[in-house]
């Protein structure tokens, strides 16, 4: 028993004298790839390239540091996701490193054609994060929104996540969608996804240098736009502004966002921004047929009067959360039909019935799309204004007397 | 392990046969009898210390016999000595018929505690330990008088622990000092005191304290038969002590608690452990100990209940980090870049770009660095100390970093790790830490997070199969006791205390009395309505 003590001690020492470091990898080693871009290929099926980070350019140290740009880009070619990652490498010093990616670009083309011989490689790989946000070039290939600079971020992968997320936050034409949402939109049944669009405006060719950055206006603009609707993995409309926001909307993804309704005649004239804001979607079977009721709630303050309104008048903040309801209601509806138009169930619906009737959803599985073209929604919209912020009257009010 | 601990048992049994065999072998016993003449005493005294200089011989004249006086110059109290000679036998008649002998014994009563002695054993160790004897010619006895009187230290601020409302006084090196500062913060009968003498050569006094009817008899007992097996030549301090009476030799933690402030040692015999003072030490041992003592500062009692759990907790949490400091950063920079925030690796990476070495030999440079400049700035002498702080502020700071040798982050992860360690408030626990860290370091290397998972899991184990004199090291934590966590991670309100730890004392346990917390009292008949007294 001794004897095998010892022997074991000593095997046990000698481990980590004598094994090698398993999967040990240098800081220094590394390639941090920050952002991918999926394009058509010439020959091959794809063209990738890949946002690479230069730390010393980022990181604000004494003496040099972010003199040079923050980003190089390399590019390659393969049939696969895997095969153009792999002879990127004959470009690139350092081994490539996906665990940090916060994005993954598609051109429109390629999301036409379907990207579903894409996203296994996405899912699959230890190293990727699901988490990473999904984005689909508009007009531009993905090239130039991965390569392509910003001012006020240092990393230029940051300013579209956080600008997705900002937008998501503020306005709500926009919500963060990574691969994880995408593949479970993709996967189950009576939902479809929705992906970000992402557009560069202005002068394209400036997008990706560096002496763009020194105008204070950049010529070359990159900007949210739009949400890609997809069906059976291949992209088929867009939805865009504020139907873009009835999709965030019926979704609950809302934080917050700006509703503007007319007053006295004038188009325009109450702003009201919302606070907290909450969707809830439910299912009904009327004669067999289903029929969906959206209801949401809506707190908010009033943050614009143009127009001559006594918000001290219990009666008249009455009025204006029905205008608010109702304008709502409208937006809301005009996103459905723009849905339905498209045959591709983005809210989920399919999933209310679902649990609502299982034996119905049987049913109508098959040929959901078009039962969801003809689907009867209702929407209901309870809203309330809760401050008038750090003024009650405008002075409109006082203008007219 | 083993072969190392049979080498070692050999060579003791070797050392045990050849060395010490002359001073184990009792003396003779015609040898052992005091002469009658006080001449021939004298000049065995001096044989048998080999004429030793710092001897004084003294003689006079009583009831017209002759005699004289022996003690050590330096360890006797000469003055007292002097004052008895001149106040009690040089002016006084005696009455001769009285016997010479009683009349020197009744005078010297007034010098200190006496003994009459009849054998050399005796009086050796009595001239040794300080004491004075008296030979009268004609008789085969001595007069043994306790005249200890020494050059020693004054109390001073205890220098290694330190505390900011605690008492401010520290042992010191003389056992007798020691003893009573602990009897002055127990006046008990029940706090009983037990004295032994321990190396063969040196005869160091040892006393071992406990509080009687509270201290585990079974402990007692076997801390007196571990101190009793002892077998050496010297005992120069506590810690050869510590090391004698460890139940586990082979550990980096220390399993006997040693402290140099009579009020952290008064509390632990109050607890029901036993207290082991060496002469010559000003740190005194406590036994036993659990992993969780170690942890707890005096000032955690002296300041209130919530404070000192929060900084308890503090000081766990940077045992932890003094351990797996710089591990983390090895397994983080070299294994899981993932894990690390993006903007956090991009940094790092930048700082590392210029860095020559893999992470874990730059972790070691500076690591071992430190270690250096911590070595030597406490062998160094005090005047020499300012430079070497002011040089290892360089080493370890921005000229490491400006050279290229090292990542300024790696100059943040060793500098917390080394304020960490310095956090612990027993140093023999912080240097357990010192030891580790390399130790996890080199796992981090091989095996990242993975390795220090298991680093950690070796540790717990070893912590856990830990024995401080049959008590678990990890006691009250492993084997969990509910009732005892009054001290452990939270440190309860001095009211709540109600109960000593159940773990180490038996038999008296109560602490605190009932109803102790604070707070308006109320009378039994302030309880009606107002005005009703």
């Amino acid at each position: 028993m001794k004897r095998f003590v010892v022997t074991a001690w000593i095997a046990v020492m000698c481990l980590p004298v004598l094994s090698a470091c398993w999967n040990q990898k240098e800081l220094t080693d590394l390639a941090f790839v920050m952002a991918i871009g999926v394009d058509k290929g010439k020959d091959k099926k794809f063209n990738v390239s890949f946002q690479i980070v230069i730390p010393g350019n980022v990181s604000l140290m004494q003496g040099g540091g972010g003199q040079g740009l923050p980003i190089a880009i390399y590019s390659s070619s393969g049939d696969t996701l895997t095969a153009a990652a792999r002879s990127v490498t004959k470009k690139v010093s350092r081994r490539l490193y996906y665990a940090h990616t916060n994005l993954i670009v598609f051109s429109e083309e390629i999301a036409k054609n379907g990207i579903l011989n894409i996203m296994d490689a996405l899912d699959r790989d230890p190293e990727f994060r699901t988490t990473t946000q999904m984005v689909i070039m508009r007009g531009t290939p993905a090239e130039v929104l991965v390569s392509s600079l910003a001012n006020l971020d240092k990393l230029p992968v940051n300013k579209i996540t956080k600008e997705i997320k900002a937008t998501e936050a503020m306005l709500g034409e926009n919500m963060q969608i990574n691969i994880d949402d995408f593949l479970a939109g993709l996967v189950s049944d009576g939902i479809e996804p929705v992906v970000n669009g992402f557009r560069v405006t202005g002068d394209i060719e400036m997008a990706g240098k560096a002496e763009d950055l020194q105008n204070t206006k950049t010529k070359a603009i990159l900007a949210a736009d739009g949400l890609a609707v997809f069906k059976k993995g291949k992209l088929i409309g867009w939805i865009e502004h504020e139907k873009a926001r009835g999709v965030v909307w019926i979704l609950n993804k809302v934080k917050s966002t700006d509703v503007n309704i007319n007053w006295n005649g004038k188009k325009k004239a109450i702003s009201m921004v919302t606070i907290r804001t909450k969707t809830m979607v439910s299912a009904k079977v009327k004669k067999g047929k289903p029929v969906i009721q959206i209801a949401i709630e809506d707190e908010g303050w009033i943050s614009e009067a143009n127009t001559d309104v006594d918000l001290t008048n219990p009666k008249e903040i009455e009025k204006i959360d029905k205008l608010v309801e109702e304008e709502i209601k409208k937006q809301i509806l005009t996103t459905v039909k723009e849905a339905q138009k498209m045959k591709s169930d983005i809210f989920g619906f399919g999933e209310r019935v679902h649990r609502k009737d299982p034996k119905l959803w049987k049913k109508i599985k098959s040929n959901w799309d078009e039962h969801f073209a003809e689907l009867e929604v209702n929407v209901k919209v309870d809203s309330y204004t809760r401050r008038e912020g750090i003024r009650t009257n405008p002075y409109w009010k006082d203008l007219k007397q | 392990m083993s072969i190392l601990s049979k080498m070692l048992k050999n060579k003791q049994k070797k050392r045990q046969n050849d060395n010490y065999r002359q001073q184990q072998d009792p003396q003779k016993p015609e040898e052992q009898v005091i002469l009658r003449s006080y001449l021939d005493n004298v000049s065995r005294i001096k044989g048998e210390l080999g004429n030793s200089t710092d001897l004084v011989f003294r003689e006079f004249t009583i009831c017209q016999h002759k005699g004289t006086v022996v003690y050590i110059d330096g360890l006797a109290d000469e003055k007292l000595i002097c004052d008895f000679f001149i106040e009690s036998l040089s002016d006084e008649e005696f009455d001769s018929r009285q016997e010479p002998f009683q009349v020197m014994a009744d005078k010297a009563v007034g010098l200190g505690s006496l003994q009459i002695a009849t054998e050399w054993n005796q009086v050796f160790d009595s001239i040794l330990s300080g004491n004075t004897i008296f030979f009268l010619d004609g008789y085969n006895k001595a007069i043994n008088v306790e005249t200890k009187g020494w050059e020693m230290r004054a109390i001073t601020e205890p220098s290694t622990q330190l505390s900011i409302r605690g008492p401010k006084d520290a042992f010191t090196e003389t056992l007798r000092v020691s003893t009573a500062q602990i009897r002055r913060r127990i006046k008990s009968p029940n706090l009983w005191l037990e004295s032994m003498k321990i190396g063969m050569v040196s005869q160091t006094d040892i006393a071992i304290m406990y509080l009687k009817g509270v201290a585990n008899e079974k402990i007692v007992k076997e801390v007196k038969e571990r101190l009793k097996r002892i077998n050496m030549d010297a005992i120069q301090s506590s810690g050869h002590i510590e090391q004698l009476i460890e139940d586990q030799a082979w550990t980096t933690f220390p399993t006997t608690y040693h402290s140099e402030r009579p009020d952290v040692v008064t509390s632990h015999i109050l607890e029901g452990r036993v207290a082991i003072i060496v002469d010559g030490t000003p740190f005194v041992i406590t036994a036993p100990a659990v992993f969780i003592q170690f942890f707890q500062a005096p000032d955690d009692y002296y300041s209130r209940f919530d404070i000192s759990t929060g900084i308890r907790i503090l000081r766990i949490l940077s045992f932890y980090i003094a351990i797996i400091g710089p591990a983390i950063y090895i397994a983080g920079t070299t294994f899981h870049q993932e894990m690390i925030p993006t903007t956090m690796a991009i940094a790092i990476a930048a700082q590392r770009e210029n860095v020559p070495f893999p992470a874990f030999v730059e972790a070691l440079i500076m690591e071992v660095t430190f270690e250096i400049l911590r070595e030597a700035g406490l062998r160094l002498p005090r005047a020499v100390g300012q430079a070497v702080s002011i040089v290892g502020a360089l080493v370890i700071g921005q000229a490491a970093v400006q050279a290229g040798i090292v990542s300024p982050v790696m100059v943040i992860v060793v500098s917390i790790t080394a304020i960490a360690n310095f956090s612990t408030p027993s140093f023999a626990m912080a240097i357990a830490a010192r030891l580790i860290r390399f130790f996890m370091m080199g796992l981090a290397t091989v095996l990242g997070f993975y390795g220090v998972m298991l680093g950690l899991m070796f540790l717990s184990i070893h912590l856990c199969s830990l024995r401080s004199f049959g008590i678990p090291y990890m006691m009250p934590i492993a084997p969990f006791n509910l009732r005892n966590q009054q001290d452990v991670f939270v440190r309860f309100p001095v009211w709540a205390m109600k109960n000593r730890p159940k773990f180490i004392s038996k038999g008296n346990m109560v602490r605190t009395g009932e109803n102790q917390k604070p707070g308006p009292k109320t009378k039994p008949d302030d309880q009606g309505p107002k005005g009703e007294s």
